[in-house]
């Protein structure tokens, strides 16, 4: 017998059943698959109750008593979905999230979120207005502009979901932006995180003995450890926080000792921009201009920020890096002219 | 073994959490048509056939004929006549419930960790440990707006009411009112968009949520938008005007190419650097970018675009007196 084919028969066994099922019955049903009294019948069953079991098929063994004889069953409480029993705006916000994050196809376990997706139109008993919406959502979060890059992102998402999952180390060769040279290195993968529409690995780089971000489509090769693949090979530091990470300013890396810098920007900031220089900034204003302090550990990504604002910002302090705004200017005012 | 894209062991997993699926779909839907079977499941109307034909094969033991699950297909639609207890879909695996719990948490709303709670629920009870542990390796973004404000429009497309909302719009610089009937929320290049029809404009436009101020939902309802409507929804105008032509450094490059975003790259040098296009952005969108990469990018055309860009520069240098 094929194993889809068995392992459905086996659940539609298990969940028909009132009692438990035991092995010897089992083995009478199945006899081409679990016949003989061997360990390989055993072992073969125990992988399809693994398989079961990430399909979402709890397989539990019970051992008897009195009244109930020992064996196998599916707990029905515990295998059919139940109704989240959300309020409809939360319900909203599953279908449009869900959506908008299949249709950028870039997403850890896009595949899985597919499959939920369609669960979900069982999870309440009137998804109505949410469904129709998310549709909509789908339809317009969808990019097929980047085909081949993201089938490639997503790949690799893929692999790396797998990687954090199972507490893996990867090997990387890697095309870093500063320093524009491929490294290869070993990284115990954190995490995965997204900003800016870019998804991004977290985790202990072995060859800078530190935690590293990694964007992914800056890896040029992959490769998971294969050896053990249900061993973990690291544990997360202590007090390690993937949002921490994910939330950090550019200028907030560590490249440098930490530098208190000022800037000034002229016209009212909209809450756009004061949230571009984030929520550690200390802001202050008068007359329609305000002034910015910040704790830059990058001083080259704060310039380059408040450059973006071109000649609506200003660099007050340190003055080197104020120095250095200048001869950056200079350089291209000499281009353009 | 071949190898080949998607490996055979897959294909097994993938058609038995599709038909996990499938068949409790077509329980509660009776005489749903093939093609939306296929839709829903994102794959060719062939193998949902080929998929129903493998679970006339399924069946419980002793395999008498009424243990088998009864399917059959009249004029292009399903129906089951025996499910086999396969009425309900399972509950999610860690894994699914991770990944709509890590969406849910980058869009945000007043429900925000009330929905991770209910999902978490909705796994295995002894595989929810494995669920936090995969959540807490996924940070898939910042909500784009306060908790309270997300919530007010999530009701409102779930109610089908209309919003009132005060809106900055970037480019006059202002604020103004507006009453919006929600359609949905979408998500491109990095931003959240509200996507609905405009009272004022006659039209359906899109607004991005971190430029919403303030709304209120309305007590006025609205209907759904016809699948016409939706057919022409874009969240960007078809790009107009001749496209930006920038040079990039070796850095900025490495930094842009790997950024989301409409390029074309028009010519790429040994050093790494490049020349590319970018279509239908204004002349202060190209300087505002390629001065965020601090000296390693210009504006080259068109003459438009370049004016501004060594004007912004001028008057920038101007602040710096050497």
């Amino acid at each position: 017998m094929q194993k889809a084919e068995r392992l459905l028969d086996l659940a539609a066994l298990l969940l028909r059943a009132s009692e438990p099922v035991s092995w010897r019955e089992i083995q009478e049903q199945f006899p081409d698959d679990y016949g003989g009294s061997g360990e390989a019948a055993i072992r073969k069953f125990e992988r399809d109750e693994a398989e079961l079991l990430e399909l979402g098929i709890p397989v539990r063994w019970v051992g008897g008593d009195e009244d109930l004889s020992a064996g196998y069953l599916v707990d029905k409480e515990d295998f059919y979905l139940p109704d989240l029993k959300l309020p409809p705006e939360d319900l909203a916000l599953l279908y449009l999230a869900g959506s908008a994050a299949l249709a950028q196809r870039v997403f850890p376990y896009a595949r899985d979120l597919a499959h939920a997706m369609n669960k979900l139109s069982f999870a309440a008993r009137a998804p109505g207005a949410s469904e129709v919406a998310a549709v909509a959502a789908l339809q317009l979060s969808a990019d097929d502009a980047e085909g081949d890059a993201r089938a490639e992102t997503s790949a690799r998402l893929e692999a790396l979901s797998t990687a954090v999952a199972g507490k893996k180390r990867v090997h990387l060769v890697y095309a870093g932006a500063e320093r524009r040279a491929r490294t290869e290195r070993d990284v115990e993968p954190y995490g995965l995180y997204q900003r800016g529409g870019a998804w991004f690995m977290a985790g202990f780089c072995r060859l800078r003995q530190d935690i590293r971000s990694f964007h992914l489509a800056r890896i040029v090769s992959l490769e998971v450890n294969a050896a053990a693949p249900r061993t973990p090979d690291f544990e997360v530091k202590k007090g390690f926080s993937l949002a921490e990470l994910a939330t950090r300013e550019s200028w907030e890396f560590g490249v440098h000792a930490p530098v208190r810098c000022r800037l000034r920007l002229e016209g009212p900031a909209s809450p756009e921009e004061r949230d571009s220089f984030g929520p550690r900034a200390v802001w202050k204003e008068t007359d329609g201009r305000a002034v910015v302090e910040v704790v830059a550990r990058n001083q080259e990504a704060l310039l380059r920020h408040v450059l973006s604002y071109g000649d609506r910002a200003e660099i007050l302090a340190p003055r080197p890096l104020r120095e250095k705004a200048r001869k950056v200017l200079a350089a291209l005012a000499r281009r353009v002219s | 073994m071949t190898r080949k894209a998607a490996p055979p062991k897959a294909d097994a997993r993938d058609r038995l959490r599709r038909v996990l699926f499938l068949v409790p779909y077509a329980v509660r839907h009776p005489g749903v048509p093939v093609r939306d079977l296929a839709r829903r499941c994102g794959v060719p109307e062939k193998q949902i056939l080929e998929d129903l034909d493998f679970l006339l094969g399924v069946g419980c033991p002793p395999f008498a004929p009424d243990d088998f699950l009864d399917l059959y297909v009249e004029g292009d639609r399903v129906h089951v006549a025996l499910h086999q207890s396969f009425s309900r879909p399972p509950r999610f695996t860690e894994s699914e419930a991770a990944a709509l719990a890590a969406a849910a948490r980058a869009l945000g709303g007043e429900g925000r960790e009330r929905v991770v709670r209910a999902l978490r629920d909705a796994v295995p009870r002894d595989r929810r440990a494995i669920f936090e542990e995969l959540l807490a390796g996924i940070f898939a973004g910042s909500p784009p707006a306060r908790d309270s404000l997300l919530g007010r429009i999530e009701q409102a497309i779930a109610s089908r009411r209309a919003l009132r909302i005060r809106y900055f719009t970037a480019t006059r610089g202002e604020e103004s009112e507006r009453v919006v009937h929600p359609y949905t929320l979408a998500q491109r290049l990095g931003h959240w968009y509200l996507w609905g029809h405009d009272e004022g404009r006659g039209k359906a436009l899109p607004f991005r949520l971190d430029r919403i101020r303030e709304c209120a939902v309305d007590e006025k309802r609205f209907e759904p938008p016809t699948d016409a409507e939706l057919a022409r929804g874009r969240l960007f105008s078809e790009a107009s005007g001749p496209p930006v032509r920038l040079r990039l450094g070796p850095l900025a490059a490495a930094w842009a190419l790997a950024r989301p975003g409409q390029w074309r790259v028009v010519k790429r040098d040994r050093k790494g650097g490049a020349v590319v296009e970018v279509p239908g952005v204004s002349d202060e969108w190209a300087t505002r970018f390629a001065l965020s990469f601090g000296g390693d990018a210009e504006v080259l055309a068109p003459p438009s675009a370049r004016r501004h860009f060594g004007d912004a520069v001028r008057r920038a240098l101007a602040r710096y007196p050497g």
